[in-house]
């Protein structure tokens, strides 16, 4: 924060104040691209979908993640952690990949305009992008399992 | 770690606004402007990169704000004016940047469910986006610097839900540490915190590794599995680009059908004609005549602004070797007209140095058979280093701008 950095130096505070005001003047133009390209009455539906991207993202996205989260570890609460996080990053990726590919699922059943537009089995193809991280997720699972079950069964050095 | 996604974060928007930018002005050139033809596939390059880049926003700007979203809930949520004006640009840039990355990607698909223009908003976006970067950047630039010089050290009240540091051994398990000046909530909220509040703890530097490998992996996944779309070697891997490559007639994409254009009857007609024009002298060819003309072969890529591009054989009569038969001078620009009626590309402009390009062909044929009437038939524009949408497809007249 601005207030909290002590002993600001001279030249921090130039660049500082330079890419301010250069960001202000980048917004100030992209404001005036809008208002002069784009129809005044579409501009509602602009300010409309970045508040919702906001709400979406604030309000939905995050606390199902947290919630994921906290329900993954709580139900492997005696696994590796190794293994937690194999299952959380497995989850996250088939999300992520859903998220970009889903719309291109419903745009082809839309109708694409020309049959050279998404001519691929993208749903089908999601399907095995989820089984790919299924079985690439028990798989890592199942050696973090095995390396932690090796050490625990291996003398411990430090006991006497 | 803010600073860490931060850095890639900012490097891809900048990528995404420098080519951006380069193809804005190929498509609306100002006066003075001249472009590079080579190499070839120039704008293959950077406008899939501007694609490519784009897609690996997504998990980019999700980790991102996944690392900072215990700051939305800052306490005073309004330190200053200051600070006020810092939410807000940062509010500004999260919301327009979800928007910017969802619609460009929107657009690949050529679906449109949002109500307004693409292409206006889509430009106007991106200066918002790297004005409140800018301002963003200024903001946190002590933070930055201290990370770019010594290891960070995040401060003892600062919190994160991807652990930083190699500190923070818990002594104590989190299960029942009641009583510790907060007083216990009650009823289903208090239940549902205690829950929370007896999640297990994990080792803090595999939570740090792994977190960081999962949006690696999420990078190196929507790229990787999307790209095949322009990069050739990675077409095996293509399963969700919007494109495919070798798919359509000939074994090249089409973005604009001969049905949504209009053009058929126009294009298939026997009396069809391409006039050159310059200056008072005009001269017409039928196809015949095209056809007896010199022919030269040159291997272009057709690359569209939704990032797919594809490698394609074309033979044809050499531009400039057309408007010679016009007397055209060496500085002349010229205005490329199609037989459509309407769309935004029905004519465009194209400036002497793609003219004057020996590579810049009226093509007659696509890999070795006369072109499909879904490519231009009777004939059309292929140059170097152009975008799709400038490559003038039902070519009608060719005229000299101001000559």
């Amino acid at each position: 924060m601005m207030t909290t950095t002590p002993a600001v130096s001279q030249r921090m505070r130039a660049a500082r104040v330079a890419l301010i005001g250069l960001g202000v003047l980048g917004l100030a133009w992209g404001a005036y691209v809008l208002v002069d390209t784009v129809a005044v009455q579409r501009l509602p539906g602009v300010a409309l979908w970045i508040g919702a991207a906001i709400v979406l993202h604030d309000a939905v996205l995050s606390p199902l993640v947290f919630g994921l989260g906290v329900l993954t570890r709580r139900a492997g609460h005696r696994l590796a952690g190794g293994i937690i996080v194999t299952v959380q990053a497995a989850i996250v990726l088939g999300s992520l990949l859903s998220l970009i590919v889903v719309p291109a699922i419903i745009a082809q059943s839309l109708g694409a305009k020309n049959p050279t537009v998404l001519p691929l089995d993208y749903a089908l193809n999601l399907g095995v992008a989820w089984l790919v991280l299924a079985a690439g997720s028990i798989a890592v699972s199942v050696w973090f399992y095995a390396r932690t079950r090796r050490a625990n069964q291996r003398p411990s050095l430090f006991q006497s | 770690m803010a600073t860490v996604i931060g850095r890639l974060l900012g490097l891809a928007f900048l990528l995404c606004f420098g080519t951006g930018l380069y193809s804005h002005f190929l498509q609306q050139p100002l006066p003075w402007m001249r472009f590079p033809t080579r190499p070839t596939g120039l704008y293959q390059w950077t406008q899939g990169t501007h694609i490519i880049a784009g897609i690996a926003c997504f998990p980019l700007l999700l980790a991102k704000l996944y690392v900072v979203f215990p700051q939305l809930f800052q306490y005073p949520p309004v330190k200053s004016f200051a600070n006020f004006l810092e939410r807000a640009s940062i509010a500004l840039f999260v919301g327009a940047s979800l928007v910017e990355i969802t619609i460009g990607l929107l657009n690949t698909y050529q679906w449109y469910p949002f109500p307004f223009s693409f292409k206006q908003v889509h430009f106007a976006l991106a200066f918002v986006i790297i004005g409140s970067l800018l301002v963003h950047i200024g903001v946190k630039l002590p933070v930055i610097a201290a990370h770019w010089r010594a290891t960070p050290a995040p401060g003892p009240d600062e919190r994160h839900p991807v652990d930083t540091g190699e500190d923070t051994a818990e002594d104590a398990p989190a299960d029942g540490d009641d009583g510790q000046g907060l007083p216990r909530t009650r009823g289903l909220t208090g239940r549902l915190l205690a829950y929370i509040d007896a999640t297990p703890r994990m080792a803090p530097r595999t939570s740090r590794r792994g977190f960081l490998t999962t949006v690696a992996l999420g990078v190196a996944a929507v790229v990787g599995l999307t790209a095949g779309q322009t990069v050739a070697p990675l077409d095996g891997a293509n399963v969700f680009g919007p494109r495919k490559k070798g798919v359509g007639p000939q074994g090249v994409p089409v973005n604009r059908t001969s049905a949504q254009a209009k053009v058929a009857t126009a294009a298939l007609a026997a009396d069809w004609v391409l006039t050159v024009a310059h200056g008072g002298t005009e001269r017409s060819f039928s196809r015949d005549e095209l056809a007896a003309l010199p022919q030269t072969d040159v291997d272009l890529p057709i690359a569209c602004v939704e990032g797919w591009s594809q490698m394609a054989s074309w033979r044809g009569v050499r531009l400039r070797d057309l408007v010679d038969q016009v007397g055209a001078s060496p500085d002349a620009d010229f205005r490329i007209i199609s037989l459509e009626q309407r769309g935004g590309f029905k004519q465009t402009e194209m400036g002497r140095e793609y003219v004057r390009d020996s590579l810049t062909l009226v093509a007659l044929e696509l890999n070795g058979g006369i072109l499909d009437l879904e490519h231009g038939y009777p004939a059309r524009m292929i140059a170097p280093g152009r975008p799709g949408v400038l490559q003038t497809k039902w070519l009608s007249r060719i005229e000299a701008i101001d000559a």
